[in-house]
């Protein structure tokens, strides 16, 4: 049971520290969305994008979750999922392309270690994810 | 007054699926932080020959490409520079590994947050990981190209 101590207590320390983290950007981002909402900007904002959300089987207002987990990270997003009412699919659609493309300033960055230029690995997520959601929309339909 | 209310309620059930999720996450990165303490990767390494193969990268891409894929892309890279630096790895070879971990890395953390809000992990694993290998497999195709090198055959 020492032998494990180690690696657990490491674990539960990450855990403690990434839990505070999500609280810190999960509240605020979901009661500014309630706050959007009981005004009815969501909905002339989810109006205009819900043309090109329905390519996805997604609601208009999902458009907002995608945006911040493109440009800052996917927690933010789930602050928004979590104050949006979607369905098993519509998650899973928007799971999909959430986790292909997040936290790109930070993330391509990091990758541009190994060559691959900023510029190029932001547009390869990009695309993938849109594929991706696309994909997996027309996969669900045929069912 | 409503608003206050509004924002109080908004508060408190985002409380609860954040609870929900801390009972799904402390689990998961607790075991990854064991499998890490024992090196499971290292031990996994050499039984991914044929998906190297596939991928056209050589036997020393599969430990940061597996270390990307399952602890996260900032130990991914971090591998990977270690690797470029001991010179086992092309120009090439890098930056493969690069596109396969922009599109598929962490996938265990970033599934099960997901699935905590109703996702279907099998389905984000699986188009993740397919997507990522097929991506690979083409550039690999098209810088080789490129490189008026003898694109790899399957």
């Amino acid at each position: 049971m020492t032998l494990l101590a180690v690696p657990v207590k490491k674990g539960l320390l990450k855990s403690g520290q990434l839990l505070w983290l999500l609280v810190k950007i999960i509240v605020p981002i979901s009661c500014l969305v309630a706050i959007l909402d009981y005004y009815g900007i969501i909905e002339s904002f989810a109006a205009f994008f819900a043309p090109a959300m329905s390519l996805f089987g997604l609601p208009g207002e999902t458009t907002i979750a995608l945006l911040l987990s493109f440009f800052v990270n996917f927690y933010a997003a789930i602050g928004v999922i979590t104050a949006m009412s979607l369905d098993a699919r519509q998650i899973t659609v928007l799971a999909v392309m959430i986790g292909i493309c997040h936290e790109l300033p930070v993330e391509t960055a990091i990758c541009s270690y190994t060559g691959l230029k900023v510029p190029v690995s932001a547009a390869l997520r990009i695309i993938t994810a849109l594929c991706a959601g696309l994909l997996l929309n027309n996969i669900y339909n045929l069912f | 007054m409503e608003i206050i209310l509004l924002i109080y309620e908004t508060i408190v059930s985002t409380l609860i699926s954040l609870g929900r999720l801390a009972l799904i996450l402390v689990p998961i990165l607790v075991l990854i932080e064991i499998a890490r303490y024992y090196q499971v990767i290292e031990k996994l390494t050499s039984r991914v020959k044929g998906f190297m193969q596939f991928l056209t990268l050589p036997q020393e891409a599969a430990f940061p490409l597996l270390g990307g894929m399952i602890f996260g892309i900032v130990l991914g890279s971090a591998l990977i520079i270690d690797c470029a630096r001991e010179g086992h790895l092309e120009k090439r070879d890098l930056l493969l590994i690069g596109i396969f971990l922009s599109i598929s890395h962490s996938i265990i953390e970033d599934t099960f947050i997901f699935a905590a809000f109703g996702a279907n992990p099998l389905i984000m694993i699986g188009m993740r990981t397919i997507l990522a290998i097929l991506i690979t497999r083409i550039a690999a195709y098209f810088l080789d190209r490129l490189n008026n090198q003898e694109p790899y055959r399957l």
